[in-house]
């Protein structure tokens, strides 16, 4: 998470004509989320987890938006943005399966469940299907330590895995909404 | 005074809306939702307290000891008296509770349990803290991971809401209800975006700026400078969620839980979240008294080791205290833990129980592995010492180290955060004091799996030898 260095220079924006935030994400930010806050930046966080929702990662151009919202620099948002592991700035596959891989996991049986996901998947940690549907990485502790091995894929943690539930939840995720 | 030791009866105050051995069963638990917490006697200990003045809630909470539940220990009643004071009457401007829900010390799920199941719990808690303080608003920071959490806990909000808990009207906020000052408080949700640091107070605070989460180096502290330059209080969920008891019941109840200090240093009053992973037959967040000793809760508690294995090692509370040896089963879980055998405290007092299988080596490489992926980065020998002791214990791990390494890892590990001033927050000790007591506890297994380093010695045997 630490020190990712940002390609200032040689950076290319991709653009488009319609924008990320939409008017009725807008709204709602200025409705409902930023009278909470004391000033505007407060609402950072809170407006990048909506389109981070939304698009399932974040594009540049989104930033600009937001940052001409908040009343921020572009440099001020992409900052805060790089330095959050949950905030996607490149599309990532549609549903994340992201395998805990602190203490009582990796000692409680994570290895074989990774390696359970990247057999079905067949690909490694850190990449994505070919078909644009999964993408497998693996976090620290999710807090779910006295059921371990956890493993959340997207919204939804899964307790006490075994390796042999793998596939099928896998066939869940696909059926239900992603990104 | 107190017992000094753990009397063996089991309690539950922050349980007693959710089952939880040995009165009831984990799978029984469910959401306790507004009408059936105050069915339950919930808000009662909140409007008890609005009848006081705010000083004598502090001064209530002051009297009972009670110590920070989110891995420090500092005695909550002192923090908020750092505050600036406010004259009755007068208005001090926006003044914030921070509420850390980001748990995210590897080995911890306790504050999860409140937030899964008894939400207004912390919201009570929340309420009386922000009432003794004078305080304006309170952000609940919770981990971006807890998805489930975050939506049980911004109904139990709106709820709060609509029953004049919090915001202008409602039943419990106007003086003329209850005798005491005016009430008015704002609690929002504010989701954080998956970084261990904004579990560091300040880091925390700068998240909810909109800024990296990068701690701030104090003084200032928060109380005086905090959110947005403003007085701001810091608490654990846990710590808040103890609130109504000490309140509702007076500060005696809650001391007549816990144990008295027996090296000297302050007591461990009250009860404790306990989440125990590991190799134990039945893993999961318990209620104990402080004070209770790690074999007790293991064997009599949590249906002992699994597999019929033997205890090797334990981590107290999150992986920042370091490891409790094979000769240290018995240790109390309480604030006394740091002293008498050599961890750096109790944590957040979710043991993580290791069998005599469990190879000590790889137990720290994961660890050295977690801190050096969530440093933050803002200080060298934290930025660069968690990546050299990564890789060194891979090193080790793999075979390919030499006995040399060992100390070099041990030397490494010992520079970073024992020396005051040279990092910013405490990531570093933790990082520190895992590895160290690790390696130091466990020595001769680390040494087995070293090259020796071998001096060579100049012999010449046998017929070709000269003179
Ligand atoms: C690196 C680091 C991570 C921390 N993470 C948490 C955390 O996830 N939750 C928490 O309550 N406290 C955490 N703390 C402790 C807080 O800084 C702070 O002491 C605590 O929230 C104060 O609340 P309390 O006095 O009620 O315990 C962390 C501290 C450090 C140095
Ligand atoms: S000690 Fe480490 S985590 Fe803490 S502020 Fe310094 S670099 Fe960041
Ligand atoms: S260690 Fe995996 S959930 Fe805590």
């Amino acid at each position: 998470m630490a020190w990712i260095t940002k390609d200032s220079a040689g950076a290319r924006v991709e653009r488009r004509d319609e924008p990320y935030l939409t008017a009725e994400m807008r709204r709602d930010l200025d409705e409902r989320i930023l009278p909470r806050y004391e000033r505007r930046a407060g609402a950072l966080l809170p407006a990048l987890h909506m389109v981070q929702e939304a698009y399932g990662w974040i594009p540049h151009q989104a930033m600009m938006e937001i940052a001409r919202h908040l009343g921020m620099t572009p440099a001020e948002v992409l900052d805060t943005a790089s330095f959050y592991e949950e905030y996607w700035l490149k599309p990532k596959g549609r549903h994340v399966v992201a395998v805990c891989r602190s203490i009582a996991c990796e000692f409680c049986g994570q290895q074989a469940i990774t390696d359970a996901v990247r057999e079905a998947l067949g690909i490694d940690v850190g990449e994505t299907t070919d078909d644009g549907e999964f993408t497998l990485i693996e976090l620290e502790c999710l807090g779910s330590c006295g059921t371990a091995p956890a493993a959340l894929i997207d919204h939804t943690l899964h307790e006490n895995l075994r390796p042999a539930d793998v596939p099928r939840l896998l066939r869940e995720a696909k059926q239900a909404h992603g990104h | 005074m107190g017992k000094t030791k753990y009397d063996g009866t089991p309690r539950h105050v922050l349980c007693q809306r959710i089952p939880t051995p040995p009165f009831g069963r984990f799978e029984d638990r469910h959401v306790v939702r507004y009408d059936e917490y105050v069915r339950t006697g919930g808000y009662e200990a909140l409007r008890k307290a609005l009848s006081m003045k705010p000083d004598a809630v502090t001064e209530e909470v002051k009297k009972s000891m009670l110590r920070g539940r989110g891995g420090a220990g500092f005695p909550t009643g002192l923090k908020w008296t750092f505050l600036p004071k406010v004259e009755a009457g007068t208005d001090p401007g926006p003044r914030y509770l921070a509420v850390n829900a980001d748990e995210s010390e590897p080995g911890t799920f306790k504050d999860r349990l409140l937030m899964d199941y008894d939400p207004h719990l912390m919201l009570e808690g929340i309420a009386i803290c922000c009432y003794a303080c004078r305080l304006s608003r309170a952000y609940i920071f919770i981990r971006g991971e807890y998805h489930h959490q975050a939506m049980v806990v911004e109904e139990a909000i709106r709820e709060a809401y609509a029953n004049g808990i919090f915001g202008e009207k409602g039943l419990v906020n106007s003086a003329a209800n209850t005798g005491g000052e005016r009430f008015v408080v704002d609690c929002h949700l504010h989701r954080g975006a998956g970084a261990y640091i904004c579990g560091e107070e300040t880091g925390l605070l700068e998240a909810l700026e909109g800024k990296r989460g990068w701690p701030r180096i104090k003084p200032p502290f928060p109380a005086v400078k905090g959110l947005f330059g403003r007085p701001t209080i810091i608490n654990n969920v846990e710590t808040l969620a103890h609130l109504p008891l000490i309140l509702g019941e007076g500060a005696a109840a809650f001391m007549a839980q816990g144990v008295e200090s027996t090296v000297g240093g302050p007591p461990s009053y009250g009860t404790k979240l306990m989440g125990v992973s590991g190799h134990v037959n039945r893993p999961g967040c318990y209620e104990f008294e402080l004070g209770i000793p790690l074999r007790t809760l293991v064997e009599e508690h949590c249906g002992g080791m699994r597999n019929g294995k033997k205890f090797k090692a334990a981590i107290p509370g999150g992986v920042s205290m370091g490891i409790l040896d094979t000769d240290q089963y018995e240790a109390e879980l309480d604030f006394d833990i740091g002293r008498k055998h050599n961890v750096l405290g109790l944590g957040t007092a979710c043991p993580t129980v290791f069998d005599e299988d469990t190879d000590m080596v790889a137990v720290a490489r994961n660890i050295a592995r977690f801190f050096k992926h969530e440093s933050c980065g803002q200080c060298t020998p934290c930025r660069e010492g968690s990546g050299w002791l990564y890789q060194l214990l891979c090193r080790i791990e793999e075979g390919h180290a030499k006995t040399r390494d060992l100390d070099l890892a041990l030397e490494i590990a010992t520079s970073m955060g024992t020396m005051p001033g040279t990092t910013i927050c405490g990531l570093a000790d933790g990082n520190n004091w895992a590895v160290r007591t690790i390696m130091n506890k466990f020595r001769d297994e680390f040494e087995r799996r070293v090259e020796r380093t071998a001096v060579p010695v100049k012999m010449t045997i046998g017929a070709g030898a000269k003179g």
